[in-house]
């Protein structure tokens, strides 16, 4: 089976990420000033900065041990909700059994589910609320039904960005019911969630991050 | 208009404002780790530390009030935003070293509870002997008490609790005391001027000149009460009757009131509204037992303030009495 990634091709994948969240954080501010106290794009680039330099300090980690450093560098920012929560996504991807050195498609989606499980530990948003579940849960979604009809990875990533972006669009519609834009209500309405954004990014890169390796 | 503020660097704000915290009062606090404020002299061992996590931005909370009868440790976020988990496992950690046991308050904000939450879970597992409570009075969230956020309610919390720690009382004791305290205190606010985020220059909120906004939250969370600019009687009519709506407190009863000021609003105009609140409670044959005005928990240069009430049993009112000192609260 060629469908196989390992240490190197995760890497490019959260380095690719990193990368897309850097090129738009000006226009996630902006998003947030909407919604939020406009900090998210400054949160996401120092997300950004700690996924690099978790990937960075485990070039020799297993893949479990490399999810775990990436999430714990992002609970690390001080910066609130969406950092708190998209580190324990990635921490909580690390927390499935999986092969030293290399994972299939079936894995990937084990991984992902397992940290939206983290992840639901620790906020009852669920899609719908105007926040990265929004964009996050149909990407793990996709992502588990590219694994259950024999997609290769880099395939099934391209399906969960475009869930993710397809997802985080879908916000514009919707009226914030969590976090600090949930008090604005109706003023929410009309403009995409900054986190949901940023988690359409994120997908973006892991996609862009295997096409370029392979 | 052009950001006014004597500041340097944007990024150091919380490094450089502990720095002085640190340096202005080195007999009651030192830094104990990056962002972490501890006192300047360990509690004896054996007795219940209190640890709280939040944002900066809001001085003199919460890292003004570790000292003697209230908090061991405050692990300081960045400006307006939760610390990370990690840092506050690190600030349960060196409150649990040795054994000790020990009390994480948490105001009711998504991200610090979410970062008490995570770093919770990790020092349950590594055998900390450590529970958590969260602050949530902020009436303005509506019925539902999660909804409600933690306001200055903290600082009732810090005393009482922090008076029973030093007295010796048990973990288990401490967070009973912290709850009933916690479950018999009510909160609001109202603004009337935004506050500048120190470091992006912008205001965190738009608010007409002839408008206030009664329910917002500590950060220009949008409340539910805009109108027109009232007087400051007026103002606190409505605050304390919504509170007393809420408490459902009745004649004969004994409350303590707290006015905290957001940043901008003056001593002159809180004590205006303090009197009036002193006035009604009396009419209203509610006896005020215990009251404090000032600035506990700001926004930058924020105006407005936050009403607490709370109702009072003897037990709280001697913890309330109990000495304390920490940088900005003395109790002789």
């Amino acid at each position: 089976m060629t469908d196989l990634i390992g240490r190197a091709e995760l890497g490019d994948m959260f380095a690719q990420a990193a990368a897309c969240i850097r090129s738009e954080h000006h226009h996630l501010t902006e998003l947030d000033s909407i919604g939020g106290d406009g900090d998210h794009g400054t949160t996401m680039l120092r997300a950004a900065e700690q996924i690099e330099r978790g990937i960075e300090e485990s070039s020799t980690a297993s893949l479990t041990d490399l999810l775990r450093a990436v999430g714990w560098k992002v609970l690390g920012v001080d910066g609130g909700a969406s950092s708190a929560l998209l580190g324990t996504f990635f921490a909580g991807m690390g927390d499935v059994e999986l092969r030293q050195d290399a994972m299939n498609c079936h894995d990937l989606a084990r991984a992902f589910q397992a940290g939206l499980r983290a992840m639901s530990r620790q906020t009852k948003a669920g899609p719908g609320d105007k926040t990265m579940m929004d964009a996050l849960v149909p990407a793990v979604a996709a992502v588990t039904a590219a694994a259950a009809v024999g997609k290769s990875i880099p395939e099934a990533l391209d399906d969960a960005a475009l869930a993710a972006q397809l997802g985080a669009e879908a916000t514009k519609d919707l009226v914030a019911r969590y976090g600090r834009a949930r008090s604005l209500g109706e003023r929410t309405r009309g403009y995409p969630d900054a986190g949901a954004t940023s988690v359409a990014l994120l997908f973006r890169g892991f996609s862009a991050g295997l096409r370029r390796e392979l | 208009m052009r950001m006014k503020k004597f500041i340097n660097e944007p990024t150091n704000l919380v490094a450089e404002l502990l720095e002085g915290m640190v340096l202005a009062f080195p007999d009651k606090v030192q830094l104990s780790a990056r962002n972490i404020v501890a006192r300047a002299v360990p509690k004896e061992s054996g007795k219940v530390r209190l640890v709280t996590l939040g944002g900066s931005g809001h001085e003199p909370g919460l890292s003004g009030f570790v000292g003697q009868g209230m908090l061991d440790y405050s692990v300081a976020g960045d400006i307006f935003a939760a610390p990370g988990a990690p840092r506050c496992l690190e600030g349960i950690r060196s409150a649990c070293a040795g054994g000790a046991s020990a009390l994480l308050i948490v105001l009711n904000h998504a991200g610090d509870v979410l970062s008490g939450n995570i770093a919770m879970e990790m020092a349950l597992r590594e055998g900390c002997k450590i529970k958590m409570m969260i602050t949530h009075e902020d009436i303005a969230g509506g019925p539902n008490v999660e909804d409600r956020r933690g306001l200055v309610g903290f600082f009732p919390v810090y005393k009482v609790a922090g008076a029973a720690a030093e007295q010796g009382a048990s973990l288990d004791a401490c967070l009973e005391i912290a709850e009933r305290m916690e479950r018999s205190m009510r909160s609001l606010a109202v603004a009337v001027n935004t506050a500048t985020h120190p470091a992006t220059g912008q205001p965190i909120f738009e608010l007409g000149d002839d408008e206030m906004e009664i329910g917002m939250g500590q950060h220009g969370e949008a409340g539910t009460g805009r109108m027109q600019l009232k007087s400051a009687d007026e103002t606190a009519e409505i605050m304390l009757n919504m509170l007393l709506d809420d408490l459902r407190a009745s004649s004969g009863e004994e409350i303590l009131v707290l006015i905290n000021g957001a940043g901008a609003t003056t001593l002159m105009e809180l004590l205006i509204v303090f009197r009036r609140v002193a006035q009604i409670l009396a009419a209203k044959k509610i006896k005020l037992t215990r009251s404090a005005v000032g600035e506990f928990i700001t926004t930058q240069e924020q105006a407005g303030f936050q009403m607490l009430i709370a109702r009072m049993d003897p037990e709280l009112i001697e913890l309330w009495d109990a000495p304390a000192d920490a940088p900005f609260f003395v109790r002789r």
